[in-house]
């Protein structure tokens, strides 16, 4: 993975430091434990309807959960380019609105009103631009692997406010940048021009175009709601209570420990070079069957190599690491690690996140919405 | 390097690119070179262009009108064969700074930042946004909002690959008598500092 350690040579010489290259002592980071994901979407829906529904947003998914193996959305993702190498930004392809899929219109009006609700059923309408071939999670549930070891698992994902944020670096107009207070990667909207470089050369393909606004869009990471200490909605909605929010640099957080100590949370594609915020514990999978049915106890049902497609070498030692503990619980003892993926107290997943935000003063003049670039404090009042 | 004369033109109907009164001024044809891959300072943009062709359009005949304390200038080239893909056609025109010296290849430079007024084709979907904006460009794709009441608007009209554009602004803009063209293939993925742009100053005279 190569570093980006100054703006020098990144973006354009002539624009101010955008914080590239800087991971802030306040990095806000996020760990995912995969074993605990059922694909629900709660959390991508908790994200659409706070950001997601103006104008031009219908098939923005700031957060989306991935059915694995799959080809993920915008279709084909892993192979559209972007990210680091060598310390060199490297060409990227502009996902287009039909590889993104979704945002469909339904024939409503021809089913509930159109006389002929017994006889048509709810179906996208087809515009004729390729949108209704693919969506958001199109191959949910294809899985991997012939039966009777076919397997498959969810992968949340979201813009990873990556510490050497490629995006921020592609912006010719310099509208990106990496906030020095908690490293959320931000864009700011009266700025962009549209030019959409930073989709080509995000990696993960986490950037969405507004095509009636002309401005680019990704996730935000809820940054009014942390600037409040609410943890981001997909996180704190989530209702398998597996998505951890904080810092990876306080030693006490359970972030520093699965990242730092244990090692059992990993960066997904650590190869792109951008350095990514948000983490994973990879899945665990039962053991394969024989042909005759008998538990072949030596090889796991998720084939290993395809676990370190996704997120490096290291996955293996994290995956023994886990099988590790949990051996060592299944012979009567204890594991630090295990206790603290089972989250026994829900808010102990959000660090210094934990304000519910029904208890907030949303009087309009005291929501402490920060569109502007300075950093500095607001707190609520 | 052309001179080029203000007309004085009369009529409510000049801001439309295919009003006669256009026809009694004759217009200066503005050559374009691409903006120089060299002078690229985004090394994303530099990876992602290396190789490939662009700037290739042009060249736009550029006709200056006063009409009070207005300019209008109207712009006519061939575009895209395919537009509203994923880019647009665009064209603008920038004005250097009083004092500038900097030659307009760079679309401005950090020490000379040019006012550019951007005419960009517009999607079904994007009828909403302004016909046109004022920019501060400042390099290559290096492009910040300018002001938000700078009273820059636009008209086009487009017959098969020509494009027509009339734009409006304050006359002031020319205080330093010369301006720059230029312009975007949208069918090329051309934007920001990826285009094709005047060499050489166009010097006017009123
Ligand atoms: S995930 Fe993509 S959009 Fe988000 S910070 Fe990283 S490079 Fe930028
Ligand atoms: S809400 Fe939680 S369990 Fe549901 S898909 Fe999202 S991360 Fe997985």
């Amino acid at each position: 993975m190569s570093a980006q350690a100054t703006t020098s040579g990144d973006g354009n010489d002539a624009i101010e430091d955008r914080g590239e290259g800087v991971a802030p002592p306040g990095q806000v980071t996020m760990v995912f434990d995969l074993n605990k994901c059922m694909g629900c979407q709660t959390c991508s829906v908790a994200c659409k309807v706070l950001w997601t529904r103006e104008e031009g947003e219908d098939h923005q998914w700031w957060m989306s959960v991935n059915t694995q193996p799959g080809l993920g959305a915008p279709k084909g993702w892993e192979g559209m380019g972007g990210g680091w190498q060598d310390g060199q930004p490297v060409r990227g392809h502009q996902p287009s609105r039909e590889e993104f899929g979704g945002g469909w219109d339904f024939n409503y009006q021809e089913v509930l009103y159109g006389g002929t609700g017994n006889a048509t059923h709810l179906r996208p309408v087809d515009h004729g631009d390729g949108t209704t071939r693919w969506g958001m999670n199109w191959d949910e549930d294809q899985g991997g692997g012939e039966y009777p070891n076919s397997y498959y698992f969810y992968l949340p994902r979201l813009c990873n406010h990556c510490t050497h944020p490629v995006c921020v670096s592609a912006c010719p107009s310099g509208a990106m940048y990496k906030r020095h207070e908690d490293g959320v990667v931000l864009r700011d909207e009266s700025v962009c021009q549209g030019a959409r470089f930073c989709m080509e050369a995000c990696p993960y393909k986490k950037i969405y175009f507004n095509y009636a606004r002309n401005v680019a869009q990704h996730c935000i990471l809820c940054f009014p709601r942390l600037e409040v200490g609410v943890a981001p909605a997909c996180a704190r909605q989530c209702p398998g209570r597996l998505v951890f929010v904080g810092s990876a640099e306080d030693a006490e957080s359970p972030i520093h420990k699965l990242v730092h100590d244990w090692e059992v949370a990993l960066p997904l594609h650590p190869e792109f070079g951008t350095g990514p915020n948000v983490f994973y514990v990879p899945p665990l999978a039962p053991s394969r069957l024989h042909e005759d049915f008998s538990i072949d106890e030596e090889t796991p049902r998720i084939p290993p190599e395809y676990l370190e497609s996704l997120f490096g070498p290291k996955v293996h030692a994290a995956l023994a690491t886990l099988q590790g503990e949990l051996a060592r619980v299944r012979a009567g003892g204890q594991s630090e690690l295990l206790e603290t993926l089972i989250v026994y107290r829900w808010t102990d997943l959000f660090g210094r996140y934990t304000t519910d935000p029904a208890t907030l003063d949303r009087t309009p003049d005291r929501v402490p919405v920060r569109l502007g670039r300075t950093s500095g404090s607001t707190a609520a009042s | 390097m052309g001179t080029l004369t203000v007309a004085a033109l009369d009529g409510e109907g000049a801001l439309d690119p295919d009003d006669p009164a256009w026809g009694t001024v004759t217009a200066t044809e503005v050559p374009l070179v691409p903006v120089p891959f060299d002078a690229q300072l985004n090394a994303y943009v530099r990876a992602a262009w290396t190789g490939r062709e662009y700037g290739c359009s042009g060249p736009v005949d550029l006709t200056l009108a006063e009409q009070g304390d207005r300019l209008l200038a109207r712009l006519s080239w061939d575009g895209s064969a395919d537009p509203l893909g994923e880019f647009s056609d665009a064209v603008a025109l920038f004005f250097p700074p009083a004092a500038g010296t900097a030659p307009p290849v760079t679309i401005g430079t950090r020490d000379e930042p040019v006012s550019l007024w951007l005419w960009r084709d517009r999607l079904p979907v994007q009828q909403a946004l302004p016909s046109a904006t004022q920019l501060v460009a400042a390099g290559p794709g290096v492009f910040r909002p300018g002001s938000a009441n700078a009273g820059v608007s636009a008209r086009s009209s487009r017959s098969g690959r020509r494009w027509t554009v009339v734009l409006a602004g304050p006359r002031q803009a020319l205080a330093a008598r010369r301006v720059g063209v230029a312009l975007w293939d949208g069918s090329n993925d051309e934007r920001a500092g990826i285009g094709a742009v005047s060499a050489a100053w166009t010097e006017v005279e009123s």
